[in-house]
């Protein structure tokens, strides 16, 4: 071995190393806030980047929007946004929610799209005494969890609140097809749960592999062949693009009632679907066109700011902000995580554009949930509330 | 300075400095150096059958999640003690090695590198299916803190538990140093460079070549366990295919064939996408797009050149005749 | 059996159509590596470029179309004779490094996509022509794809001729064969390589062109075709066209009327059958074909 080689070897090593050293300089271990006064360090844990982009960019818009209309503050204090890349998968995720909780020693965390990532960092914020409020993801399994709220809803719960509904107002048997993952699993066992109940009849169940499948042509036979009269479905992002697509492509439009969970037509994707996804229900915990004054506000403002209209992603991260806002004033000059995530606990009733609610004993909303049904509307297609399905939670 | 001598205080030297860094910086960062370190065994594991013995592969990732879902299921079920989960772990990663390592081994060259990818991907579905094993796609939590030796406490801090993934790393790492000397070791090399000479001189290579198949999947399924110790968590995502094609990568960048560039190569590969990466949210992939374009360009023959004692100086082109 | 086939005509008839949009991504990888040696790891870049361009340019009129079609060959051939100069240097290096290079182009490129068109997937509509959905035996099926398979079939009967049975073919044929007597036959091989390499790009980003109305452009998209392509290409035999025609009608079948088949076993059935070709024909599918 010559020394020239060695050059390379030793250098690379110094880098190494001297990249390590320069992380120290993010700061020791156990540096305190201030807590009375001064500025408060939020993390905001969203996707900037993957296949789930689009979420992270609604619920960034709807946190930035209530900070906006609150001169920055929450509860009083001002408040030091730090945004960090939930990325596509849990390891991502992971290391995105240590950096913020173990280095940036943030006061508590908001977001969290994927159910991977929040199943990761349970252990995170229960040992670290750290609050969450989720703003999207909620695995049906997190249930005992002190330190961690959502402001979405519970996975299952778009599921359930169709159920009964379907089974009441479809006669004849209903085709299951969902995405082959977590999310999609929970929605067809919470539809199925409440379903069955009332009395309806499953024609089959299967699921799509996720994220890989783009012709669903297959799936729809299958579904034409077996003689359903109904159809409910799981699909988020791309996937829910082709699917309600290729849905009116090859004739099940119109000849095979379609339900879904308002994650198939919610947002971008909607405009992306077009006029194929005329007549599709889904249920969802709020609309656009919900009536109440909070809401009516909330479009009006985020239509201004964002030149779109809001999605349940952005109202779920706004209505976050609000109950942080509370929570941190109501926890006064003695702010830690841990006083923040008591004073969560006793926020009360929210005043959303939602309509109002409050958290339950598990840390997710008791809410109404709401039919919709995409119909053609000044230019473009929309969702239209058709009818309210109750509450749960 | 005699090469011997300079070779071996850089190795004390970065020795020293990996035990001191819990010392030097905060839990996040110790906490990121352990994902490297096990990254880095994964590398080690891929350099083992793509530098050392020529067959290029995408797929330890498969095995390493096997080992990072024994490691889990043992961790919740029968014991905390970190040895244990990581023996049965390298087991695990053994035997699904031996049960798909025939199937791949009929071919060489791109075709052993699609039955790899084939083999990755297949597992990693499977992964997100097997409900009542795996928990699914969304992951398996719940993982009680690793106990490094009996009667011993669970390690909590981060500090500890990079001592416990840093012992590990090295006691595996010596390992396959050991078995880099011996005879075998010589022998994958011959594999590399003319298996049809070998095979004429009367070793038996494809007996060869399904050896270290499985002695890899166990080092790749006793990393897993590592994974699964330091994270406390496991999901389907640990082992895909873009886990499998960054290994691969960081091997290249750090130059075929050489142990210590691995791992480098696995360094720079995580701190390039969630250090820097950080700084550009969102833009990870590109800021890796650019270290491959500027490795390949302008260190030829990836960080660590040519490394092993015999035949220095063989051309890449040579060494990859068969690839 | 009509049964069946009443069942099953419309997933047999749409494994054709994927099958043929793989064969126009997959063609010019196969010949690519059979003949330069060269694994692109770039390719699925290529067919995101072409569908791009049909989103941007393709508003539902026949000129959108056509200027679709003719940017795409453009940016194809472009692409094509950039990724050939690029790889040249690491010719003799092997393939994992043309591997990191490509896949770094891929990523870079990617980034620069996404950032330009944005991270959702973008749908692209066919020209009015070809919207709706038309009847087959009574199921409906789309018109865009039916006369996707009349193109794709057309362009695949001209890439065939234009492979096995002109003089042009031939000299290709002969450089993946033996690239060394035919640079002695006083023929710049490197041309030769420089223009398939931007034959098979334009190709592939044609496919992408056409094929954006049945698989739209989209962050990660790049990467599906990517190995969709690869399996194809193993499936058919290296450097063949007409392995890789079957490899692509082969595996357009497994992912349509397979999957209608067996939907539980759906994610297994591309890797399965490539695993299942592979130890049957380790050489590929054109073993098959191919005179000994």
């Amino acid at each position: 071995m010559d020394a020239r080689i060695r050059r390379p070897q030793r250098l690379a090593l110094v880098a190494a190393a001297a990249a390590m050293a320069l992380t120290a300089c993010g700061g020791g271990l156990g540096s305190e806030a201030d807590s009375s006064s001064g500025p408060v360090k939020i993390g905001l844990l969203v996707p900037q980047s993957g296949v789930y982009k689009s979420l992270g960019d609604d619920m960034k818009n709807g946190w930035e929007l209530y900070l906006d209309q609150h001169d920055g503050q929450l509860g009083g204090r001002e408040v030091d946004t730090v945004l960090a890349d939930e990325g596509e998968t849990a390891d991502t995720g992971k290391s995105a929610a240590d950096r913020l909780v173990k280095q940036e020693q943030v006061l508590a965390v908001t977001g969290v799209v994927s159910s991977a990532t929040m199943n990761g960092v349970v252990d995170l914020f229960e040992t670290g005494g750290v609050p969450l409020v989720g703003s999207n993801a909620s695995p049906t399994t997190l249930t005992d969890a002190e330190y961690i709220w959502r402001t979405s809803y519970v996975n299952d719960e778009p599921g359930k609140a169709l159920g009964a509904y379907v089974a009441e107002n479809v006669d004849g048997p209903v085709y299951l097809l969902a995405a082959d993952y977590q999310a999609g699993i929970d929605e067809v066992e919470g539809f199925k749960e409440t379903f069955l109940e009332a009395g309806g009849e499953v024609a089959d169940e299967v699921y799509t592999p996720f994220p890989t499948t783009t012709n669903f042509q297959p799936f729809l036979a299958n579904l034409q062949k077996s003689g359903a009269e109904a159809v409910f479905t799981f699909y988020a992002g791309g996937a829910a693009v082709d699917f309600v697509k290729q849905y009116d492509a090859f004739g099940l439009a119109g000849k095979v009632d379609h339900y879904s969970a308002g994650f198939l037509t919610e947002g971008g994707v909607l405009d992306a679907q077009g006029a194929a996804a005329e007549g599709t229900f889904t249920a969802m915990n709020y609309n656009h066109d919900l009536d109440n004054e909070t809401n009516q506000e909330f479009v009006q403002a985020y239509e201004e700011a964002y030149g779109m209209k809001p999605t349940t992603y952005a109202m779920a991260s706004y209505d976050a902000a609000q109950v942080l806002d509370k929570a941190i004033e109501s926890a006064g000059d003695d702010l830690t995580s841990e006083t923040l995530n008591a004073a969560i606990g006793e926020v009360g009733e929210i005043d959303s554009p939602r309509g109002t609610w409050s958290f339950n004993d598990n840390g997710t909303p008791v809410q109404t949930w709401y039919l919709r049904e995409v119909q053609a509307a000044d230019g473009g297609m929309a969702n239209v509330v058709v009818d309210e399905l109750g509450e749960l939670g | 300075m005699n090469p011997v001598l300079a070779r071996r205080l850089v190795g004390a030297g970065v020795l020293v400095v990996l035990l001191a860094l819990p010392w030097m910086i905060n839990p996040y960062a110790i906490s990121t150096v352990s994902r490297i370190l096990v990254f880095a065994l994964l590398a080690i594991s891929v350099n083992l059958l793509t530098g050392v013995t020529g067959l290029p592969t995408l797929g330890q990732s498969a095995y390493f999640g096997v080992g990072a879902y024994t490691g889990a299921i043992v961790a919740t079920t029968v014991t905390a003690v970190g040895p244990v989960q990581m023996l049965l772990a390298a087991l695990a990663g053994a035997v699904a090695a031996a049960v798909t390592g025939p199937v791949a081994m009929r071919a060489r060259g791109v075709a052993f590198l699609m039955i790899t990818l084939a083999i990755g991907e297949i597992a990693y579905t499977a992964a997100g299916r097997l409900d009542p094993i795996t928990h699914g796609t969304d992951g398996f939590s719940g993982i009680p803190p690793v106990v490094p030796l009996p009667g011993l406490p669970p390690l909590v801090i981060d500090g500890l538990v990079y001592y416990y993934v840093l012992a590990g790393f090295l006691l595996l790492y010596a390992v396959v140093a050991v078995l880099l000397r011996s005879p075998f070791g010589l022998a994958l090399r011959g594999l590399r460079d003319n298996e049809a000479r070998l095979r004429a001189v009367g070793y038996p290579t494809t007996a060869f070549a399904l050896t270290i198949y499985c002695l890899t999947g166990a080092l790749a399924g006793a990393a897993g366990s590592l994974w699964t110790s330091a994270q406390r968590f496991v999901a389907p995502g640990d082992m895909g295919f873009q886990v499998a094609a960054l290994a691969l990568l960081a091997v290249i960048i750090g130059g075929l064939g050489s142990m210590w560039g691995s791992c480098v190569g696995a360094a720079l590969v995580v701190l390039t996408r969630d250090y820097l990466g950080g700084y550009v949210a969102g833009h990870g992939p590109l800021l890796l797009g650019i270290l491959f374009v500027l490795v390949v360009y302008l260190l030829p023959r990836g960080l660590a050149g040519t490394s092993w004692r015999r035949g220095s100086g063989r051309s890449r082109s040579r060494q990859e005749a068969r690839t | 059996m009509l049964d069946w086939l009443d069942a099953n005509l419309v997933s047999m008839v749409d494994g054709v159509a994927y099958g043929l949009l793989l064969f126009t991504l997959a063609v010019g990888l196969s010949l690519v590596f059979g003949m330069m040696d060269v694994l692109n790891l770039a390719h699925g870049t290529l067919y995101l470029l072409g569908a791009y361009a049909a989103y941007a340019l393709s508003d539902g009129s026949w000129l959108g179309l056509l200027v679709a079609v003719v940017v795409g060959l453009l940016v194809g051939v472009a692409g094509g004779g950039l990724l050939a100069a690029l790889t040249q240097p690491l010719a003799s290096r092997g393939h994992l490094d043309q591997a990191l290079l490509t896949l770094g182009i891929a990523f870079i490129a990617a980034d620069v996509l996404a950032a330009v068109f944005g991270s959702e997937v973008l749908p692209t509509a066919p020209p009015n022509g070809l919207t709706g959905s038309a009847s087959i035996l009574g199921h409906n099926y789309p018109v865009y794809r039916l006369a996707f398979i009349g193109i794709a079939g057309a362009l695949a009967a001209l890439v065939y001729l234009l492979f096995e049975r002109s003089s042009l073919g031939a000299l290709v044929r002969a450089t993946v064969a033996d690239r060394d007597m035919v640079r002695a036959g006083g023929i710049d091989t490197r041309k030769v390589m420089f223009g398939v390499f931007a034959f098979g790009a334009a190709l592939a980003t044609l496919g992408g062109v056409l094929g954006a109305p049945i698989l739209a452009p989209g962050p990660g998209v790049d990467e599906t075709v990517l190995v969709l392509s690869l399996v194809v290409v193993v499936v058919g035999g290296l450097g063949s066209v007409p392995g890789a025609l079957l490899g692509a009608l082969l595996i357009g079948q497994v992912q349509t009327l397979g999957v209608a088949l067996m939907p539980a076993y759906a994610p297994f059935l591309l890797f399965g059958a490539m695993l299942v070709v592979l130890a049957w024909r380790p050489d590929g599918l054109v073993s098959l074909v191919r005179r000994a």
